[in-house]
């Protein structure tokens, strides 16, 4: 493992049954940067951060700040904090009373709370049951308690999937100011817009594996040298034609016979990239 | 200690504001309580009332609440969300059931006020009720590890929490049930609360049951921690 290493996989194998869900992960994320693990849901994202963070066995070698993660102790969890796919908030208590909790299990001071809430954009929430709060101010909350003990790593499972845009970019620029001060992210979506524009680097994951890795715009320049045309026949028929001169003839063909229901000129993103690597689009 | 201490904390927040949790812990006492007062001219009947409905409550309450607790939390991600902050299982589980067992014998105790015939026998009175709640909370968290959610969790506690809390009960009208009840726990604090001598019977059950139960619990904890 190189130092700089907060994170290490070195191919990660896990089932649930029968089924093989990591076939064999390896990645490293860097201190201080921004990783994104992209892949359709189903993908294994989830599994991958329980296992990092000590709750499910796996085969291989998981290691998180030196440590393995089938041993990971106290010291460990002070220095990470989670965001779950469910926000694991007890929805009788009120805001304040569920960072409380969290502030007495880290021996983190109360006067946090105040703090961590206004980071979040919930000042004055303090007294809010949170079954009365909106989906995105729970997302908020879930964050809030997760840097509640200024943790060093930050797992954060999906964190604006289902939310409003306006409470999404929040959550990004929270990010962006935790990056600033040092915090490894390790972000996992299925949305290529936010791996690109947050992420330092991403992996791809598919079928059990990272069929890619490296900085987001590195990676639609590799793949993505030519862009694609997406065409719709009339008849329903699916066509993806490479958008270079030679193929100019062949499109014009289906437009003079009135084959053609629709184009589209596929951009070099991240969701290309990963159709081209998989066959299998990211956003379904 | 600092988690059990939080843990604790937040249980007894937790509770205060969850009615049918409050509800279920008060019920016995409460009921006990409306037929003492109801019979009240009459000849004194607490000396009836209060052993049947305190066997009933440490009984059923601890079994209800525990495995709720722990079955809530399993379905919210809550509990999840604690060991991903370090708390561990254990920890956590010791936290619970000292607060279901503590809030079991606060209300409980509110029966020894009602009677003043169980005074002469207090001590056993308060630890027989001790010993079911302790029981009771084991059989609870049984059913809760084991149960994935809520509704689960409920689907089991509620038939185990009646058959134990009733059979001392209807042991008084039928041979056979009483006969199958001596078997039982509850029908064996039943007796103590009553104010039956402590019987080497008594503690065998009481032993088995106990055993028992942690060596279930223990398997259940084991399979649900191989993940
Ligand atoms: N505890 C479990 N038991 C059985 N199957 C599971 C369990 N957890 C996850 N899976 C399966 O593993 C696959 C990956 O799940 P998950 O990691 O949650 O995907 P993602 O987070 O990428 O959407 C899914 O097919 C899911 O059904
Ligand atoms: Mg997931």
């Amino acid at each position: 493992m190189n130092n700089g290493s907060v994170i290490s996989l070195e191919h990660v194998t896990r089932s649930f049954g029968d089924r093989l869900i990591l076939k064999s992960v390896s990645l490293n994320v860097n201190k201080g940067e921004i990783f994104g693990l992209l892949g359709p849901s189903g993908a294994g994202k989830t599994t991958i951060i329980n296992i990092l963070t000590g709750q499910l066995s796996c085969g291989g070698s998981a290691e998180i700040f030196g440590v393995s993660c089938g041993k990971i102790g106290g010291e460990v969890y002070r220095r990470t904090g989670a965001v779950l796919d469910n926000c694991g908030l007890y929805e009788r208590l009120t805001c304040a009373d569920n960072l409380r909790l969290y502030a007495r299990i880290h021996g983190v001071a109360f006067s946090r709370i105040k703090e961590a809430l206004a980071l979040v954009g919930l000042d004055g929430c303090e007294g809010k049951k949170v079954k009365a709060l909106s989906k995105g101010m729970k997302q908020r909350l879930a964050l809030a308690r997760a840097i509640l003990h200024k943790p060093e790593l930050l797992f954060l499972d999906e964190p604006t999937s289902g939310l409003d845009p306006a409470t999404a970019a929040e959550i990004h620029s929270l990010m962006n100011d935790l990056r600033r001060d040092g915090t490894t992210v390790f972000l996992t979506t299925h949305n290529m817009d936010e791996a690109y524009r947050m992420c330092d680097r991403i992996a791809l994951l598919s079928d059990g594996t990272i069929v890619e890795c490296g900085e987001p715009g590195e990676l639609c320049r590799r793949h993505c040298s030519t862009s694609e045309l997406r065409i719709v026949a009339v008849d329903g028929e699916k066509l993806s034609i490479a958008n270079t001169p030679e193929n100019a003839e062949a499109v014009a063909g289906l437009i003079r016979g009135g084959r053609l229901q629709s184009i589209h000129s596929s951009e070099p993103d991240l969701g290309t990239v990963f159709l081209r690597l998989t066959g299998k689009e990211l956003d379904k | 200690m600092k988690t059990f201490t939080a843990v604790f904390i937040k249980q007894v927040k937790d509770s205060l504001r969850n009615l049918p949790s409050l509800m279920v812990i008060l019920i016995y006492p409460a009921v006990a309580w409306i037929m003492i007062t109801a019979m009240g001219s009459q000849e004194d009947m607490s000396g009836f009332f209060v052993p049947v409905f305190a066997a009933m409550h440490c009984s059923f309450a601890p079994i209800m609440i525990s495995s709720s607790i722990l079955s809530e939390e399993k379905e919210k991600g809550t509990l999840r969300s604690l060991m991903m902050a370090g708390v561990s299982m254990v920890n956590y589980l010791i936290s619970i059931s000292v607060f279901v067992v503590l809030a079991a014998m606060l209300t409980g105790s509110l029966f020894l006020m009602m009677d003043h015939s169980t005074s002469s026998y207090a001590v056993t009175f308060t630890l027989a009720m001790l010993a079911g709640e302790v029981l009771s909370t084991l059989a609870g968290l049984c059913i809760g590890i084991y149960s994935k959610n809520v509704a689960a969790a409920n689907g089991m506690a509620v038939p185990v929490g009646l058959v134990l809390a009733l059979l001392p009960m209807l042991a008084r009208f039928n041979d056979g049930i009483a006969k199958a009840a001596e078997y039982t726990y509850s029908g064996q604090i039943s007796h103590l609360l009553e104010g039956g001598d402590v019987t080497a019977k008594a503690i065998c059950v009481m032993a088995a049951y106990f055993a028992a139960l942690w060596a279930v619990l223990i398997f259940l904890f084991k399979r649900s921690s191989m993940e």
